[in-house]
């Protein structure tokens, strides 16, 4: 399958290649691509070390309460909007604002700042640094990746990465972790099928519990995740 | 003849409510004053140099169709504070529109606003679609207080269905500082119970504070809050607080010695009964 390169330098160069998209995005998703994402837990070390947390059972309820209600379906939207090609500035912008601790932002920012310079070294294209889902949107719509299959791995990648933590913090079991992860697929479906065409005023969601746990985070006595 | 749904419009409220607090020497006055409909505005005894004026809905709450809006803006120097007469009722909507509440707070160069209703409580079957949009300078300091019970657990209420669109927006020299945009719709009482929702308590608080320095509150604040509150910096001069509570009694008992740190001065009498 061929596919095409825009970048928004002037003038414009169309660069085309037979790579499989799909490689592309399973490449941009994967643990070994270098946004540090397994320093991040999303408040989850708060939520464990303050005993709301204690198996597998409370952490998948808990991500799929973000998934559902909290930075996933908002982060979805954001992202399917920039991969469309909408204007990143005031997605970044709104995104950045929706954050609700400074612990919140840096895992977002600096994912996000990681993400596009390794973006721009790889492929050459003009992508700004910007918080983590507009920063990965945008980078589908240069390189014309198939949206709805990107914003899929995406989810998975952002709760299998929380899962991970939950894997190390609680601790449980590798395969437990694997469990989560497989039954929150049709999750990651259903969410990227529904922000594909949702607005922007369709974000919205109620998770404190998730917004307090991130913000009790930059207080806890002995850390081993940055959020 | 009347028809009902005539009837169901003649019942549905409005209100309307303009502002402006205006510095004259050490003192803020009204500046501009406009009121319609079920809203009004109450001006109590000055207790210091601030403005401060306390609203009431004559209406009694709000329900389905209803329709407030409320435009305040602290002109430049000026110190404001608003509370609320009562707790805000979000009652019963029949099936329809929802209720539409939007506030706009305005704050001009070296300004204070105090943003500080009473809870608003949601009954079940509550339909209410409601907006905080504040526009203000970095010159300025604004402190806003929103509480939300979800039913009044110590008389046995819950609820069951409901639709809430609450919103918040905050511009800083017009840069989108922080924005909540908060959906609880459908079984608000199997949401709650939820771990990454509320884990049971039903009633929250979210308190934001702008001005200048305002991180360096962050360490006090930490040591009032119970282990269902959380605060945070999210720049220099930006905090915002979230906190949980069992029922709205105890969010109160959180609340309260947060406000009363920030305000830096007494409490609208109208938190203090």
């Amino acid at each position: 399958m061929g596919m095409t390169i825009r970048t928004a330098t002037a003038p414009t160069i169309i660069i085309t290649m037979t790579t499989d998209p799909h490689l592309i995005l399973h490449q941009i998703f994967s643990p070994a691509f270098p946004v540090g994402a397994f320093a991040y837990s999303h408040g989850l070390e708060a939520a464990v070390q303050g005993g709301i947390i204690g198996d597998a059972t409370d952490l998948q309820g808990w991500l799929e309460d973000i998934l559902n209600h909290g930075s996933g379906w908002s982060d979805a939207v954001l992202f399917a909007h920039a991969a469309r090609g909408d204007d990143i500035g005031p997605l970044n912008e709104l995104a950045l604002a929706m954050v609700p601790s400074a612990d919140r932002r840096l895992e977002t920012e600096k994912q996000g700042a990681a993400f596009a310079t390794c973006a721009r070294d790889l492929w050459g294209v003009d992508l700004p640094n910007a918080a983590y889902p507009v920063a990965v949107g945008r980078l589908v719509h240069l390189l014309g990746l198939p949206q709805r299959d990107a914003l899929r791995l995406y989810l998975q990648a952002f709760a299998a990465n929380i899962t991970s933590a939950g894997v190390r913090l609680i601790p449980l079991g590798q395969t437990d972790g694997q469990r989560i992860t497989l039954a929150l697929a049709p999750l990651h479906q259903t969410i990227a099928d529904r922000a594909i065409t949702a607005d922007l005023d369709d974000i919205g969601g109620f998770v404190p519990m998730v917004d307090i746990a991130s913000q009790r985070h930059a207080a806890l006595y002995s850390r081993i995740f940055r959020t | 003849m009347i028809s009902a749904a005539d009837t169901a419009k003649a019942q549905r409220a409005r209100g309307a409510l303009r502002l402006s607090a205006r510095r004259r020497g050490p003192l803020s006055e009204i500046g501009e004053l406009y009121q319609a409909g079920s809203m009004r505005l109450l001006f109590p005894q000055r207790r210091g140099p601030a403005l401060s004026a306390v609203m009431l809905n004559t209406a009694g709450g709000v329900t389905g169709g209803d329709q407030f809006a409320l435009d305040l803006e602290a002109e430049a120097g000026s110190h404001l504070t608003i509370s609320t007469q009562a707790a805000e009722r979000i009652y019963r909507a029949q099936p329809g529109p929802s209720g539409q509440v939007t506030n706009r707070l305005v704050l001009r160069d070296n300004t204070r606003v105090d943003w500080l209703p009473q809870e608003t409580i949601l009954f079940d079957q509550a339909s209410l679609s409601r907006r905080l949009e504040i526009d203000m300078t970095a010159s300025s300091r604004l402190l806003a207080c929103e509480a939300l019970v979800f039913g009044r657990r110590a008389m046995g209420e819950t609820v069951d269905q409901l639709h809430l669109t609450d919103r918040i927006d905050l511009r800083i020299d017009g840069r989108l500082a922080f924005a909540d945009r908060l959906r609880l719709t459908s079984n608000a009482e199997a949401q709650l119970a939820r771990i990454g929702v509320a884990g049971g308590a039903v009633a929250m608080a979210t308190i934001l504070f702008a001005a200048s320095g305002a991180a360096g509150h962050v360490p006090a604040l930490r040591d009032m809050l119970p282990n269902t509150g959380g605060v945070s910096a999210l720049s220099g001069d930006l905090i915002v607080l979230r906190v949980l509570g069992a029922d709205s009694y105890a969010l109160r008992q959180s609340v309260l010695p947060v406000l009363a740190h920030l305000n830096q001065a007494a409490l609208p009498r109208t938190w203090m009964i």
